[in-house]
């Protein structure tokens, strides 16, 4: 249509370039993954597994790999349940002074984690404690509830209100109306809101970094971020952590792709 | 941890039990339950960073070790304003802005390419937007490979014949940096490519034909079409991307150049965690996250003020 002018071979070797400046890493990174510190070094063209079995001794892999599970989903988890019941709170119930408390939500997602992360550090430790996986799961819920909340809001917004009408003729009650009306309505934004918030989740590094400092509790990503400084720059072996670190976000993203999508560009509403 | 709203005082039972109770019992069950269902997310954002942000600023005040502060008034301020790393740390901040326009023009020229829905787009989409699920700590661990003395970059010089150039990126000031704004423009192409395509997607095809059998060019069809009708969604992607560039890419920094050499790489948000984190000086966090924060909330701002401007 509009590229009809342009030529359209030309079209596609720039894709094609672009593609490959895009994947272009994957593949560097597994490749290189398959040599051993001494084969890459002397840029021996042999392959060898011997730096991924390295990897599964410098790091407890499966161990962080499960570390990163429950610490994303015990986030996702208390994000779904804080971001339904608020957005019914803001979007359906609307009392009084629901507008300002909405307000004061989304103007948390103006506080960047940086700036908050010496109290909030100082605070956990004095008031709750360290090293365990709760500490970073509400941490990282509070940090995406702020967007989720709005998200789940702005989709909420759209439900009407006979919906809400007949479900109190039929004697449900609001209590009620949230599990049976509200939940099963808000399915589509909480996939989206999972997703996004998986990915978030599991790709930090400053959280863990800081609230899981023993290894046995620390995510796979904070896991990768920690060999340089053991392991001095062994690059193949930080090839292999860096391919199982970023694989689960990646088959993720390719397999809820859609919501992924939807929730980007959902967050601008209407 | 679902609760049911609870029982007013005044009606003898539930909702439930009076399908057709009083309009304004049903309203005051109706308030009720609102304040009720708002709690947990109130309490969440609150507790975990709707306080800590008040500590930051009391703290920003203080000299603060962790254990105990005393109150200093903006001497730390005075101090960081004058120290000449810190003017570093500012600048760094400033120079990363000239990557935000880079990061925004490049996928929206691509996502105007791909908008035509051309054999092949959705797969170009989906690898083109792969960055967004990894992480920066990854995206960072290979770059550094890439930029490195004897990393690929100098093996492609080499292959093309330019071996005698040698960038060594890394270890050079500038030249770490602008690393860390390709790198940084690399890692945000997806999201933005997905805004904008997005956006087009909401344009009216015809309009494009319209165009076209006035005798509009590709070029022109961009500029006095998609670009006006995009918008909202550009503006989308400007602070998207500048707020990432300014909150997002610690992990980015700790594994590609660890804010070196010296203070070349270091920005607001590095500087507060090293402050803190490596040199037990809170108080400076604190204070690099005041200025922060001011300048995310700055931006958001500015923005939904642009926003209703647009709407309007």
């Amino acid at each position: 249509m509009t590229t009809r002018r342009l030529s359209r071979p030309l079209l596609y070797v720039v894709l094609a370039g672009i593609t490959v400046v895009m994947l272009y890493p994957f593949y560097y990174m597994i490749t290189t993954s398959l040599h051993s510190s001494d084969q890459y070094q002397l840029g021996s063209g042999s392959y060898s597994l011997a730096s991924w079995r390295n990897l599964f001794d410098v790091l407890p892999v499966w161990r962080q790999l499960l570390n990163s599970t429950i610490v994303s989903l015990g986030g996702i988890a208390i994000i779904l349940l804080v971001s339904t019941t608020g957005g019914y709170a803001f979007a359906i119930l609307r009392y009084r002074a629901a507008t300002v408390a909405f307000l004061v939500v989304v103007g948390a997602m103006m506080v960047p984690l940086q700036s908050i992360i010496a109290p909030e550090f100082i605070n956990i430790v004095n008031y709750w404690r360290i090293n365990h996986l709760d500490s970073a799961i509400i941490v990282y819920a509070a940090l995406g509830a702020p967007f989720s909340t709005f998200l789940m809001t702005t989709y909420l917004r759209r439900i009407p209100m006979d919906v809400m009408e007949a479900a109190m003729i039929d004697g449900l009650g609001w209590g009620r109306a949230y599990l049976r009306v509200i939940l099963p309505l808000a399915r589509p934004a909480m996939a989206t809101i999972a997703v996004l918030q998986f990915i978030q989740i599991w790709d930090d590094l400053l959280v863990g970094l800081l609230f899981l400092q023993d290894p046995n509790v620390r995510p796979i990503t904070v896991g990768l971020a920690t060999i340089p400084g053991q392991h001095g720059l062994d690059v193949p072996l930080l090839m292999a952590g860096s391919l199982v670190s970023a694989l689960p976000a990646v088959l993720v993203y390719l397999v809820f792709q859609r919501y992924l999508i939807t929730g980007l560009t959902m967050g601008m509403g209407k | 941890m679902w609760r049911p709203p609870p029982r007013g005082r005044h009606t003898a039972s539930p909702m439930a039990a009076h399908p057709r109770a009083h309009r304004s019992s049903l309203n005051a069950q109706r308030r009720r339950a609102g304040i009720l269902f708002s709690l947990p997310v109130l309490v969440l954002v609150g507790a975990l960073l709707l306080y800590p942000i008040g500590q930051t600023v009391y703290y920003s005040f203080t000299q603060w070790d962790g254990l105990t502060a005393t109150w200093v008034g903006t001497s730390t301020y005075s101090r960081l304003l004058h120290s000449p790393d810190f003017q570093q740390v500012l600048k760094n901040n400033a120079l990363l802005l000239l990557a935000v326009p880079v990061a925004i023009g490049f996928p929206l020229a691509i996502a105007f390419l791909l908008s035509s829905h051309l054999p092949g787009w959705r797969f170009f989409r989906t690898v083109f937007f792969l960055p967004t699920a990894v992480s920066w700590v990854v995206i960072g661990a290979i770059a550094a490979r890439f930029f490195a003395d004897e990393g690929i970059l100098q093996r492609l010089l080499t292959s093309v014949g330019l071996g005698s150039v040698h960038p060594d990126m890394l270890s050079h000031p500038h030249s770490a940096l602008a690393a860390v704004a390709i790198t940084f423009i690399w890692g945000m192409f997806g999201t933005n490519l997905i805004i904008f395509l997005a956006g087009m997607s909401t344009i009216d095809v015809s309009l494009y034909e319209a165009a076209r059998v006035d005798g509009a060019g590709p070029l022109r069809v961009l500029v006095s079409i998609t670009l006006p009708l995009l918008r909202r969604f550009v503006q989308f992607a400007f602070i998207i991307t500048l707020i990432s560039a300014f909150t997002a890419i610690f992990s980015l920094i700790y594994i590609m150049t660890g804010g070196g050499p010296g203070f070349a790489t270091t920005t607001l948000e590095f500087y507060g965690y090293q402050q803190g984190f490596a040199t037990g000086d809170f108080g400076a966090a604190a204070t690099a996250g005041v200025m922060l924060f001011v300048a995310v909330a700055v931006v958001s701002v500015v923005q939904v003020r642009l926003f209703r401007g647009a709407d309007e």
